[in-house]
């Protein structure tokens, strides 16, 4: 019988396409856009950065590589990793491949959040500059109310939580759409960008913000991968192997969802990443969540620095929304894999 | 010590009883069965044995511990469970699915360490399994597949192994295979082993005692060849049984309409 399992060489050469892919994204972020920056002065000056030569770049491309392109490129890395990875712990968590990071209601809750600042319908309370702070305390109050409703399927399987993570998201949505009709129509189309998700905005002090959540919980994430392949034999079984389920359970949701949370609140509601690299990285290296989770760190950093380098580059000078590209971008290639293998598998 | 004790055990689920005042003991390195109807709450008596169900009375201790009030990952290096549907994931090896025994041993953040590795292989090779042990475990067929889940519960290195229904779905040839196996190590390892049953004649040819419990109680427990003959058998059962001597062992068969016209 034809086996299904990838080989020790074929994981090898799927992390050595991720970091190939990561380099290429990283250099495309940094020199692709208005004033073109050959991509060897770029490297040249990446090298000057650790000790390696000398940068050739002038004063002024300086700039708008260090302080214009790198921090939405940073930015973009770290919105892409954490979204990929975050995703991919929940297909394991909730053994559910249709799980992505906004399960638990993190988008209803950040949009709702983001809506009540662009819209201002404290009138005058809030202010546009208060979008993340209120997009990611929404997205925060929306898991844990989550939590509250269902939070006995810790204890005897997930559906409870699930089910109660579409209540609630059905709930914030409502208000937010609500919020939404009774807004100004220059704030409308501001909530709408929003929510289709942009880097717009980057700068270094957003990804200074985003940072510490992002490297804390990808790396509570990734370190789960063991105990996330021993739940894949299901509840029971997995405490009888000495699995502390529950307690296993509300780490990983919480720092998946604490990290999606400070993401969303940068960078909006980017769809498909969280559920498109988990299962790509799945489909090329196999099922297990110690191959997944670090390689969709990798792999969504990359495809998501690709996605914004193609949002606002195609159109220039105006930007197509972030989610619109990685739902573009990313679906043709989901299908060409997955037919692919299927064609190598029969 | 004995390895399994059983004292007042009551398990509810809701406002139904599941088992009341069940009491038992299986000594180390023998074989007990518990039989009993559809219902009788045999598997709710293995679970909470393996500690997975909680009881509201009574205590189960194996080798002298509570198992109530052992952490899991301690429980999973004194109790193995054997399911009855087991639940075998995708795109894992034979290998990595055995080694999933290990976990209590080398914990969650921590890859296996080479000890570890040593029993996985033992394992395999005891089991018939080291040629398949890259193979894909759901390729596996229905005998195959069973020596695994068995494996990964021999992987777990514990003195008690308990088994809820380990034979369904498996053809007579792999059923006493399965069951000849698990009897090797028994008699050459000390194992104890705790099963739930459906077929009498097999549970008991293989139990060096079998536990006869319905409606939640124990209704009769013994020596395998006395439950076997026993009138509470078929009571229990609600049907007229007929044990057979066929060369020194004990077979039951139903006395249904059918047989007794022929």
């Amino acid at each position: 019988m034809n086996d299904r399992l990838p080989s020790r060489r074929r994981v090898a050469a799927v992390a050595a396409g991720c970091v190939v892919a990561l380099l290429a994204a990283v250099l495309c972020g940094l020199a692709i856009g208005p004033t073109p920056i050959p991509a060897g002065r770029i490297a040249g000056a990446l090298l000057a950065g650790i000790g390696l030569g000398h940068s050739t770049l002038s004063p002024l491309a300086s700039t708008i590589v260090w302080q214009i392109r790198a921090p939405r490129m940073v930015l973009g890395l770290l919105v892409g990793a954490m979204l990929a990875v975050a995703g991919g712990t929940y297909q394991g968590v909730f053994r559910n491949p249709l799980a992505d990071p906004y399960l638990l209601g993190v988008a209803a809750g950040a949009g709702l959040g983001a809506t009540i600042a662009i819209a201002d319908v404290g009138g005058g309370l809030t202010t546009p500059s208060w979008t993340p702070a209120l997009a990611f305390v929404g997205a925060l109050v929306a898991v844990v109310l989550t939590w509250a409703v269902g939070g006995r399927g810790l204890h005897s399987g997930t559906s409870t939580l699930i089910l109660a993570g579409v209540a609630v998201a059905s709930l914030l949505t409502s208000a937010q759409t609500y919020l939404q009709q009774r807004a100004s129509t220059d704030s409308l189309a501001r909530v709408y960008i929003w929510l289709l998700g942009s880097l717009a905005s980057a700068s270094w002090h957003s990804v200074v913000l985003v940072v510490p959540y992002v490297v804390v919980c990808a790396a509570v994430c990734v370190a789960a991968g063991r105990a996330l392949d021993v739940m894949s034999v299901g509840e029971s079984e997995s405490r009888s192997l000495g699995l502390p389920v529950a307690r296993v359970r509300l780490i990983v949701i919480a720092a998946s969802s604490l990290g999606t949370a400070a993401v969303v609140s940068v960078a909006g509601l980017i769809g498909f990443v969280g559920i498109i690299v988990p299962h790509l990285v799945r489909l090329l290296a196999g099922t297990s969540y110690r191959r997944i989770l670090p390689l969709s760190v990798v792999a969504g950093a990359a495809f998501l620095v690709l996605c914004d380098t193609v949002a606002r580059t195609v159109m220039a000078p105006s930007e197509l929304p972030l989610g619109v590209v990685t739902a573009v971008v990313g679906a043709p290639v989901f299908v060409l894999v997955l037919s692919l293998r299927r064609r190598v598998v029969a | 010590m004995s390895a399994v004790e059983v004292v007042g055990l009551g398990v509810r689920a809701g406002a139904a009883t599941l088992i009341e005042d069940v009491s038992l003991v299986v000594e180390r390195g023998t074989w007990c069965t518990v039989i009993g109807p559809n219902g009788a709450g045999k598997t709710t008596l293995v679970e909470t044995i393996a500690g997975l169900r909680r009881a509201h009375a009574g205590t189960v201790t194996i080798e002298g511990e509570d198992v109530a009030r052992l952490g899991e990952r301690r429980r999973a290096t004194r109790v193995a469970l054997v399911p009855q549907h087991p639940v075998v994931p995708p795109g894992m090896s034979v290998a990595d699915y055995v080694a999933l025994g290990r976990t209590a041993y080398h914990g969650l953040l921590r890859a296996p360490s080479g000890a570890d590795r040593r029993v996985v292989e033992g394992v395999l090779e005891r089991l018939d399994l080291a040629r398949l042990a890259g193979r894909d475990v759901a390729t596996l067929s229905g005998g195959e597949r069973q020596r695994a889940v068995l494996a990964r519960a021999l992987a777990q290195s514990t003195r008690v192994i308990v088994l809820d229904e380990p034979t369904t779905g498996l053809d007579l040839r792999h059923q006493v295979a399965l069951l000849e196996l698990l009897r090797t190590e028994v008699a050459e390892c000390g194992l104890c082993v705790v099963a739930t049953l459906h077929d009498l004649t097999l549970a008991g040819q293989f139990a060096d005692r079998l536990v006869l419990v319905d409606a939640g109680r124990v209704v009769l427990e013994g020596p395998s060849r006395e439950v076997v003959r026993s009138a509470e058998l078929a009571r229990s059962y609600q049907m007229d049984l007929r044990v057979v001597d066929v060369d020194g062992a004990d077979v039951v068969v139903p006395a249904h309409r059918g047989l007794t016209a022929r």
